[in-house]
């Protein structure tokens, strides 16, 4: 009886040793982002996170999956503070109410993760590769930005591969909001559409300040007829 | 009984002198003048994460800021720095020369929140701890009769970092320090396997974080 127990006991010792040795890691990402440190242009825009973005599950590989929906989202949100002073989120193309904003689709093409075991460094790696699709409100194509992002972090002795992963994860997200922040008014067409809206919003100014000048004049015209 | 008792005190003290880590300190500084460090300025120690195939660990930062905390120094945490910041100290966009740091610090946002952490100096550390060498084998075995280890491993660990210290006032640096520190580690398998670690990375870190406290605390004791 006491052997019994005992074969028992060693066999499931062994078992939590084996799977401390698992290779597989499933990670959800559950950090929060700081507020970016940037002052946003006086400019409009419409984020659209369609839930295969927002609940985005990545499968680098067979034994790898990282759940990084919610926190891109918070990431993005946080990011896009950083760019434009008004701006508007929703799920669907068909939910923006904003006028002459730009619209914003995010996705992500690819993710990737490469461990101390593939790459012969004592390093893990994640890879996201994201893809902005830029439009008007009217649907009309701006630019799309493949904007990739890297994130690593050292093998951490002892440390579970699902941890590294998540770090790795969480430095590659932070990256992207550093690249969105770097590189997003550096893009050709972005700069083109701010230009013509900069342009577009100062007109506005001009024709609804025109009424007022001429609604004034007369009045000043009547003072500088009275002041004679 | 008396000799093989000294043979013995001999031979694991010629072991042990074995584990000590050769470590060297290079140090640089523009001019003689004395660091400024006033009462409630800090200086905030950051790694360097930007190489390919390594990565200046947190735990390594961690180290030196705590060796250089004292009564004259405030060190500010590293991620509190990079995350009040965000995300222009990301490996990304952390700046990697004095020109781009001018660039960042033009930035009134950014002035304004480096201002409101109190930091002067920024610490920046590049580097990583490798193994360089490793010998001999060890072979561990268990069965019904019971388990043990044989045989005997060696291996070489070399920690190679750098501390440029810049100034977030003058916009300029004001020194660079470089340790380098060596040594090998063995690992005897007598049945129980019975290690001879050298703490290369930790005399590393202690070494360093001595060297640069007292870079700023030796000069504001001595001011000229």
């Amino acid at each position: 009886m006491i052997m019994i127990k005992m074969n028992r006991f060693a066999a499931i010792i062994i078992l939590i040793i084996l799977s401390g040795c698992s290779t597989s890691a499933s990670v959800q990402l559950t950090n929060e982002f700081p507020q970016v440190l940037a002052k946003p242009k006086p400019l409009s825009a419409t984020v659209v996170f369609e839930p295969s973005f927002a609940t985005y599950v990545a499968k680098p590989n067979a034994k790898t999956m990282i759940d990084i929906g919610a926190a891109q989202v918070r990431l993005l949100r946080n990011a896009f503070a950083g760019l434009f002073s008004k701006l508007e989120f929703v799920s669907s193309r068909e939910e923006i109410t904003s006028e002459n904003a730009m619209v914003i689709i995010p996705s992500v093409r690819e993710v990737q993760v490469s461990t101390p075991s593939d790459n012969y460094l004592n390093v893990f790696e994640v890879w996201i590769k994201y893809n902005l699709d830029l439009e008007t409100v009217d649907g009309e194509a701006i630019d799309s930005w493949f904007m990739p992002a890297y994130g690593k972090t050292p093998d951490a002795f002892m440390a579970s591969k699902g941890g590294a992963i998540e770090e790795a994860s969480i430095i590659a997200l932070r990256d992207a909001g550093a690249k969105l922040m770097l590189d997003f008014y550096r893009i050709p067409a972005v700069n083109n559409w701010v230009a013509q809206e900069l342009r577009r919003s100062q007109q506005l100014q001009a024709t609804s300040s025109a009424p007022a000048d001429s609604q004034t004049s007369p009045q000043q015209a009547n003072s500088a007829e009275a002041s004679k | 009984m008396k000799t093989s008792s000294k043979l013995i005190a001999i031979l694991f003290s010629t072991v042990l002198a074995g584990c000590a880590a050769t470590t060297t300190i290079d140090e640089y500084r523009p001019t003689g003048e004395p660091i400024e460090l006033n009462a409630g300025e800090k200086v905030v120690v950051l790694g360097r994460r930007d190489a390919g195939h390594y990565e200046t660990d947190r735990e390594f930062i961690g180290c030196v800021g705590k060796r250089m905390t004292g009564a004259d120094i405030g060190v500010l945490p590293e991620q509190v720095f990079i995350d009040a910041i965000y995300p222009w100290f990301e490996p990304r966009t952390a700046p990697k020369g004095l020109p781009r740091l001018k660039r960042l610090m033009q930035d009134a946002s950014i002035k304004a929140e480096v201002d409101k952490l109190d930091v002067r100096y920024l610490v920046w550390l590049d580097g990583s701890t490798e193994t360089l060498d490793s010998g001999g084998s060890i072979s561990c075995a268990i069965g019904p009769g019971g388990g043990g280890c044989f045989g005997f491993a060696q291996w070489d660990k070399l920690s190679v970092y750098e501390a440029i210290v810049w100034d977030l006032q003058d916009l300029t640096e004001k020194g660079r320090l470089r340790v380098d520190s060596e040594g090998t580690s063995y690992l005897i398998g007598a049945v129980a396997p019975i290690p001879f670690l050298t703490p290369v990375k930790s005399d590393a870190c202690s070494s360093l974080g001595n060297q640069l406290k007292g870079f700023f605390t030796t000069q504001l004791a001595n001011p000229q």
